[in-house]
């Protein structure tokens, strides 16, 4: 039972890792938490199923296009909600965010109504066993998915010339656009590129639980936060391992011990690893300047 | 002019007066009134709905056949809004009008539990359509209801299972409310009496879509029946995820809470073969649930739901016990605590000492696609 339930903690683990990368490059460069990602997530799930079983388009059409239209998605919400307001209270961004957050749980109640669907994506699901081990192709597929992103995400980061725009935009926005650097395009790329990735994930749960609701964006959202947060937010390396470690733990607490404590076991290893070390497992200490 | 406008609508209005007057003393002796409190706007407003059509069937049934020793009976519905402080507040107003004979009424428990020391005190039956917690059996005398309480669908369902059906390793999933908890609790403690053995339980979240740490532990220990206590989105999901480790065979066994279209929309072929107990079924071939689902669609154009039946049969019973006890409301109590077998649209109904329903739930299955009556 023991790998079993290891393989069903790294699958929930690659899926918050994925919400996560999104929370932790927006606050990299922008040093604000965006409320709004879960629901982006939520939406990118929708939309993929409205690509493949709505309009019937094939798997390699469909995904890239849902990928698409949800980073454009996140581009907008930024540019109409996020940027009016940069230059104002951090609070008023947070705010701003939880009103994104509503505003698409609504939306995505009046297009597709308030219930549960079924997610036909049109990826067959294959089990393999081993022995008692049963694992799916979505599952490997998650897995897998997360590793390659990762590397892909971490190349961009350090070796491309917009990386390293990100890199100076995240070290100081203000240095940077002094230096010529075009700040705007690279918030709106990091935008994108998270949720695009929340889009991946959103498609990869659909697929994987068979399921879709407006409100399912919030415990993913939560749970992605909390896994940022535990690696060290701003730090990429860290949103990945953070996302495992709160998928294994879940897991093996609801496992081994009661599954009903399943979200206090999520959050109890935040809080502890937070005692120790204030700036997560991955994060760099950092000292505010007065 | 303006003198003469003014002197003609004194006279009228003097009239309309005089009238109304002799119609309250004349009407009393020539119609027979009975309360209704449920939710008609807020959030149960739909089952609210449904329940005021359910009871102005039954209505308009026994009108039409030429009401009560000739008098024709009308209904007072007063909206609850679903809270318990308006319920109060709706149950002084119907319990204080000595014309109003029996209550309809309420539809959620805490509205319920809200209006019983009212009712009981003013000496007026309500009965409920749609209250199943546990506190509403010691209410009071005056408090009836025509739904079971969940310990008796979930006792039902644990003897189905272990002495009829022969299972002897139990899983239980259920979802963390009161509601659940306590569904869980009676399906627990019903099985472990009839000799059977509870091998694993485990609660879910409310909204819950990753079954899968659940579901390796019920494959770990290989149990012979699933029992689900829980809401139908859930039940689905997890019928759907149990392919996915090997437990396709598992028979999965719910009560009413899962009788919903929506499971099986939502479920597809994962929930074929879902046993479950539930006492209202649309397609019934018992003569009053048949005559009463035919009555409903020509009447509001739709297929009646569980709380419709409900408050039909809460109706029926109080047009009952007016046509044999007469218009005393102590009577009418003595009458509804001493009735047995009335056949009813949601089966046949007869109340315990505390005014609960004693009904045998009906087995359901799920087969090719939709809920049918077995056995």
């Amino acid at each position: 039972m023991l790998t079993q339930q290891l393989v069903n903690g790294l699958t929930v683990g690659g899926i918050y890792a994925l919400i996560a990368l999104g929370y932790t490059m927006v606050y990299g460069i922008l040093k604000i938490v965006n409320f709004a990602h879960g629901d982006v997530f939520m939406m990118g799930s929708f939309l993929g199923l409205f690509f493949t079983e709505g309009l019937g388009m094939p798997l390699l059409v469909a995904f890239p296009l849902a990928a698409a239209a949800t980073a454009f998605m996140g581009i907008f919400i930024e540019r109409i909600a996020y940027r009016p307001i940069r230059v104002a209270d951090k609070l008023a961004v947070l705010i701003s965010a939880l009103g994104v957050s509503t505003f698409l749980q609504n939306l995505a109640m009046l297009i597709w109504g308030t219930g549960t669907h079924a997610y036909n994506s049109g990826i067959p699901v294959i089990t393999y066993r081993f022995d008692r081990l049963v694992l799916s192709n979505i599952q490997i597929g998650v897995i897998v998915l997360c590793l390659i992103l990762m590397t892909v995400l971490y190349l961009v980061v350090n070796k491309t010339k917009i990386g390293i725009a990100m890199r100076a935009t995240s070290e100081s926005l203000v240095s940077a656009q002094l230096m010529g650097i075009n700040t705007e395009k690279v918030i709106s790329f990091t935008f994108g590129i998270g949720s695009a990735l929340a889009c991946i994930a959103g498609v990869l749960v659909g697929t994987y639980y068979d399921a879709v609701y407006p409100t399912v964006g919030y415990s993913y959202g939560l749970k992605a936060f909390a896994a940022a947060i535990l690696g060290g937010i701003g730090s990429i390396p860290g949103a990945m391992l953070g996302g495992f470690v709160i998928g294994i733990v879940e897991t093996l607490g609801a496992a081994y011990l009661s599954a009903g404590y399943r979200d206090a076991f999520a959050f109890g290893i935040l809080i502890i690893v937070l005692i120790f070390r204030p700036s997560g497992i991955l994060g760099r200490k950092t000292v505010d300047k007065v | 002019m303006k003198k003469s406008m003014k002197r003609i609508l004194a006279f009228v209005l003097v009239a309309t007066m005089g009238l109304s007057l002799s119609g309250c003393g004349s009407k009393k002796e020539e119609t027979i009134k009975i309360g209704l409190g449920t939710p008609l706007t807020g959030t149960s407003a739909q089952d609210g709905q449904a329940i005021q059509n359910g009871v102005n069937l039954a209505v308009k049934q026994c009108n039409d056949a030429g009401g009560i020793d000739g008098k024709q009976v009308v209904v007072v519905a007063e909206d609850d809004k679903g809270d318990s402080s308006e319920a109060a507040t709706v149950a002084n107003k119907l319990a204080q009008d000595d014309s109003i004979l029996a209550v309809v009424g309420h539809f959620n428990s805490s509205c319920t539990l809200a209006g019983a020391p009212i009712y009981n005190q003013a000496g007026v039956v309500e009965i409920s359509p749609g209250s199943s917690a546990a506190a509403v059996t010691d209410a009071g005398d005056y408090t009836f209801r025509v739904i079971t309480t969940d310990a008796v669908q979930g006792g039902y369902l644990a003897d189905w299972c272990v002495n009829e059906l022969g299972y002897q390793n139990i899983a239980i999933l259920y979802e963390n409310t009161d509601y659940g908890l306590g569904l869980a609790d009676v399906a627990q403690e019903s099985t472990t009496e009839l000799g059977a053995q509870v091998v694993v339980r485990e609660a879910y979240e409310v909204g819950a879509t990753d079954f899968s740490t659940l579901l390796t532990k019920v494959a770990n220990v290989n149990p012979d029946v699933l029992i689900i206590g829980g809401l139908y989105n859930e039940t689905a999901l997890i019928a759907k995820q149990m392919k996915n480790y090997g437990l396709e065979d598992l028979q999965v066994m719910g009560v009413d809470a899962i009788f919903s279209d929506a499971l099986i929309e939502l479920g597809g072929d994962a929930v074929e073969g879902i046993k479950l107990t539930g006492y209202f079924y649309a397609n019934s071939d018992e003569e009053v649930s048949k005559s009463f689902v035919e009555a409903y669609e020509a009447e509001y154009d739709e297929t009646p739901g569980t709380y419709a039946a409900y408050a039909y049969d809460a109706a029926l019973i109080v047009l009952d016990a007016i046509r044999n006890a007469g218009t005393d409301r102590a009577a009418i109590q003595q009458y509804i605590a001493g009735l047995q077998d009335f056949p009813g649209a949601t089966g046949t109904i007869s109340f315990d000492e505390n005014g609960d329903a004693i009904k045998a739930p009906l087995k359901m299955e799920i087969r090719d696609g939709s809920f049918v009556v077995i056995d």
